[in-house]
């Protein structure tokens, strides 16, 4: 298998050799020039595929449909430029047209710090009407159903929940008392909770 | 590239419509063949070689140098081929059928060749499609540029712009896979043992 003192090509230079002799090392170019046995197996392997790229050319089916141009060229500059530009712009005017019906409006810097200053004063004045109710009405709600006070509008809410007209609960609740109609039974919460009149009064008698 | 083409080439800049229809002649069954290697399907490969040809029109004077229209074209019809083959994936996604399932369908068309004639090249692409899928993208454009295009080493690196030692590279990757299993090598692998 030796000649002129080379060996054969091994299978991978014959594959360098099909595409392009000169990328193999002298050497190994020298010793193709030389062998026939290692010409032949290029040869061979550069036949077939000659003949596989002429087999292919036949099995195409034949052309039947010839190009035909556009009727006019395009003026220079004038090309397709696609959807893309056009969906970005249709997205820019909607949004555009989203944010200036929602009311987002731009604010000069310099218009922060009074705006700021609104919005401090708002909370404040809510803060204040907050406490003042406090100040009014001490007690929650619960207390004065309790304590049967109709005048600090305990009744009324109750009759806006239950949505009453303002006379059936009274109603429900002498029913439930087994009071008369005239409210609660008076002897009770007077020992529950005494006059301080007469609490006053009998400290002197 | 002769200069028949390059002078045709130089009018056809100047606006001669009548030049670019010469180029269009000389060059249109190659381009053909170029995209029906890739698709496998006669209309697609006909609709493509229409599409190639209206672009380069458009295009034509963007090509700065003349001598390098061959190139160039090749290049526009191996994109658009590029580009129609993803589409055809999305489609084969959807289920779709495509132009090549009704051309493998469709009997009528090329009624000149004999029956047996059709199988053999039925046969012989469903070879060359086995072949090729065992190859990975590039070393298919490059395979299929060289050995089926006939195109050398020096236009397919211009075709694609890749250098030289980049397309020999996947060249013989290339060859490596396909001379072990190919039935098309039959001869070379038996002179090889």
């Amino acid at each position: 298998m030796k000649v002129e003192n080379h060996t054969h090509l091994q299978d991978e230079q014959i594959l360098w050799a099909v595409i392009d002799e000169s990328d193999l090392a002298r050497h190994a170019q020298e010793h193709l020039r030389g062998c026939p046995v290692c010409k032949r197996k290029v040869e061979q392997f550069r036949y077939e595929l000659r003949d596989f790229g002429q087999k292919a050319s036949l099995a195409v089916p034949p052309f039947s449909r010839p190009v035909r141009l556009p009727r006019e060229k395009p003026a220079a500059g004038s090309h397709n430029v696609g959807w893309l530009p056009v969906f970005g712009a249709a997205a820019m005017a909607a949004f555009v047209v989203f944010f200036y019906f929602m009311g987002m409006e731009t604010v000069a810097p310099t218009q922060f710090a009074s705006l700021q200053n609104q919005e401090n004063l708002l909370e404040d004045e809510s803060l204040m009407r907050e406490i003042a109710e406090i100040v009014e009405v001490p007690l929650p709600a619960d207390v004065y159903a309790i304590s049967g006070d109709n005048e600090t509008g305990f009744y009324e809410g109750l009759y806006e929940i239950s949505g009453d007209d303002g006379t059936g609960f009274a109603e429900d609740m002498d029913e439930i008392n087994g009071d008369n109609g005239t409210g609660y039974d008076e002897d009770f919460l007077e020992f529950v909770v005494p006059d301080l009149q007469d609490d006053f009064q009998s400290e002197f008698i | 590239m002769s200069l028949k083409i390059t002078a045709l080439v130089e009018k056809a800049r100047d606006g001669n419509r009548p030049s670019f229809q010469d180029l269009v002649t000389i060059f249109q069954e190659d381009i053909y063949r170029l995209a029906y290697y890739r698709t496998f399907s006669q209309m697609d490969a006909e609709d493509l070689t229409q599409e190639v040809f209206e672009q380069a029109y458009r295009k034509l004077n963007s090509l700065n140098d003349p001598q390098r229209f061959r190139a160039w074209l090749y290049s526009i019809a191996v994109n658009r081929c590029n580009d129609f083959l993803r589409k055809r994936k999305y489609m084969a996604l959807l289920q779709m059928r495509t132009a090549q399932e009704q051309d493998f369908m469709a009997t009528g068309k090329d009624m000149n060749n004999s029956y047996n004639d059709k199988i053999e090249k039925k046969r012989f692409w469903k070879q060359v499609k086995t072949m090729l899928h065992k190859l990975s993208s590039m070393e298919r454009q490059v395979f299929t540029l060289r050995f089926m295009d006939h195109r050398n080493i020096n236009e397919i690196a211009s075709i694609l712009d890749k250098n030289e030692s980049t397309i020999k590279t996947h060249l013989y990757r290339a060859l490596n896979k396909v001379r072990g299993e190919a039935d098309f090598f039959k001869e070379y692998r038996e002179s090889l043992s």
